[in-house]
């Protein structure tokens, strides 16, 4: 299999999604739509949680700090400048980009869960600052001051199309990355570190980027999610649910694989739409299936659904695995080696 | 005199801080794991003694500390065979994290819908009150018993695992999983029993705090915070470091509140993102 025709396959397969995306506020009603834009971004950040825990090693569980800085970031640069929300949404990534990159100096020091739990340590220090300080509405949070500046009537349709758009560039970026050197280098650094940096891997200089990416990517969703609520609160912002959801979608699905989060996404929703609508169950009840999903899943098959699935049935889509060289490619390509097929 | 007073009851927290950081650090140092839920389990003991106590109001809540102990270990031991032996092999070091946060999430959850959101605290009555003046100084009894008992846990452990036959078979797997075996020692049987050891510390630092300071079923994730505080300041492996490390963080908590009086844990995690910034390998950095 070459890799020409993969690649049309998936260019038609984005141009139908796009297509979808672009013509859903004309078919569907406006909870349906809400509901789909949530799903949109808690995608992205999934996907960013994976980026940094499935492909860097570096499992965070105070994501929700960078979640809250994009938000924040959009909600006061809105006020000051008086614009539109949507004008500054480059704002958040921005900021939440700059905090990882600073702090990314003390927490690289530490590794495993010592770098997950002291995210954490971070991400409840912020959040004590921000709800004690007046400037940003302290624990009652603030409205979104230039929310007379948005036109309601295509409010939650703007909303789904960034959101959409957010997801595809998402994946398409992450695609693209993982196939280039920088992805083999950042996926040879969580499966050996020691082995990548003896073959010249630069494995701090990897996993910054990875962080500070990651970072970005939550911080631009996370405004998007509040900026659709037109509110935002410091214990809303700053919830450990956020990295709780984050990493219950990447490790359902497949943590460390471009496709796993989609499937982690559905199911995710999937469960929360049945057990707290028709079953009537409460949001504690789902959390707790949720949970003992994630718990089986590791348990019986550590790297998710979707791996499992994928073996069982040969399928592979955004499939960013390494495969052999086979000796006619290896003759033709110097490098070839290296390469990745898609 | 006042800031005197707020460092003594700052240390005589950080006993009780200690004991939160020492079941955390007895599974790390054993076998490799962060216990994520170690906070929630601390939580859990803490519902339990208070129902205890609904139950038979005559007893003295302290004395439901020994059945809650007794649980908390089988608790530990059926936990860490059920589900953590599963993992604590694995190659990839984030499997037993993500497994440890996945368990948390779903024992805070069942909590909040079995025992509700409330605010929940466990009255010892005249006790919690009860006080020592010295030199002018006023110390209260609850939390000065509380350090003695950290004290006199912290040295019974190091001396169990010191000089007792189960303390070196401990020791031993701790160090090489794979040659205990050849003793036969089977390596995952020690781990339940390092684990049941492990929730019962932690169940006597959640009754314990239990009584100092409210709870919510939602009070896992800051005990946590400060159990991992502990071990990490302590310097990684040390049980006397881990009761210094208490110390310190008490004592931060106290002053900050003296300054700030809605603080809350704030100037604790202050001064432990401050010292993994200054000296990352804590403050004492030796093993046991």
């Amino acid at each position: 299999m070459t890799p020409m025709p993969t690649r049309t396959i998936l260019l038609a397969c984005a141009i139908v999604l796009v297509a979808v995306i672009a013509g859903a506020p004309f078919v569907l009603n406006e909870g349906i739509l809400r509901l789909a834009t949530e799903c949109l971004l808690l995608l992205t950040m999934a996907q960013m949680w994976n980026l940094l825990a499935g492909y860097a090693g570096l499992v965070s569980l105070g994501h929700q700090v960078f979640i809250a800085f994009g938000a924040y970031a959009l909600f006061l640069t809105s006020g000051w400048l008086e614009v539109t929300p949507i004008w500054v949404l480059p704002v958040a990534p921005l900021v939440a980009a700059a905090v990882a990159a600073i702090i990314a100096f003390p927490l690289f020091r530490l590794r495993d869960a010592y770098f997950s739990i002291a995210m954490w340590v971070f991400a409840e220090i912020i959040g004590a600052f921000t709800m004690k300080s007046q400037a940003v509405g302290g624990t009652s949070g603030v409205p979104l001051a230039t929310s007379k500046l948005i036109d309601f009537d295509w409010f939650e349709p703007t909303m789904f199309w960034l959101a959409g758009g957010l997801t595809l560039v998402t994946i398409a970026a992450l695609y693209k990355m993982m196939t280039s050197s920088f992805g083999l280098g950042l996926m040879s650094v969580r499966d050996n570190d020691l082995a990548a940096m003896s073959v010249g891997v630069d494995v701090r200089h990897n996993r910054f980027i990875a962080f500070v990416l990651s970072a970005a990517g939550c911080g631009l969703a996370g405004a998007l999610s509040f900026m659709g609520n037109l509110f935002i609160a410091p214990l809303a912002a700053f919830d450990v649910n956020w990295s709780v959801y984050m990493m219950f979608i990447a490790i359902i699905g497949g943590i460390g694989t471009l496709e796993g989060p989609i499937l982690g996404v559905i199911i995710f929703f999937g469960l929360r739409e049945v057990m707290t609508g028709p079953l009537g169950l409460s949001g504690g009840w789902y959390l707790v299936g949720l949970g003992i999903i994630a718990v089986v899943v590791m348990i019986v098959a550590p790297r998710g659904i979707w791996p499992a699935l994928r073996d069982r049935l040969g399928v592979r889509l955004l499939d960013v695995h390494r495969a052999a060289p086979r000796p006619a490619a290896a003759a033709i390509l110097p490098g070839a080696s290296e390469r990745v097929t898609g | 005199m006042i800031w005197v007073e707020t460092l003594i009851n700052g240390a005589l927290l950080g006993g009780l801080y200690g004991l939160l950081g020492i079941g955390l650090a007895l599974v790390f140092g054993v076998m490799r794991v962060v216990n994520i839920a170690h906070g929630e389990f601390m939580v859990l003991s803490a519902f339990c003694a208070v129902l205890l106590s609904n139950l038979f109001p005559q007893v003295s809540p302290l004395l439901m500390l020994i059945p809650v102990i007794a649980l908390s270990f089988a608790v530990g031991w059926l936990y860490q065979a059920a589900i953590v032996n599963r993992v604590v092999t694995s190659p990839d070091p984030l499997s037993p994290l993500l497994l440890t946060f996945g368990v948390s999430v779903i024992l805070r959850n069942v909590m909040v819908e079995i025992f509700g959101a409330d605010v929940r605290s466990l009255q010892v009555g005249e006790l919690s009150r009860a006080s020592l003046e010295i030199a002018g100084l006023n110390i209260g009894i609850m939390p000065l018993l509380t350090l003695v008992l950290a004290a006199l846990l912290f040295m019974a452990l190091q001396l169990v695992l010191r000089h007792t036959e189960f303390g070196r078979i401990v020791r031993a797997t701790a160090d090489r999983r794979d040659i205990v075996r050849l003793s036969g020692v089977k390596p995952d049987r020690v781990y339940n029993y390092v684990m049941g050891l492990s929730l019962a510390l932690g169940a006597i630092g959640g009754v314990l705090l239990a009584v100092r300071s409210s709870f919510t079923p939602f009070s896992g994730a800051e005990r946590l915070l400060i159990a991992f505080e502990v071990v990490v300041l302590g310097g990684l492996g040390s049980f006397w470091g881990a009761l210094l490390g208490g110390i310190a963080l008490g004592m931060a908590q106290l002053i900050g509140l003296k300054i700030d009086p809605n603080a809350g844990l704030l100037y604790a995690h202050l001064l432990f993102f401050i010292m993994l910034l200054i000296r990352p390998s804590g403050l004492v950095s030796s093993r046991v």
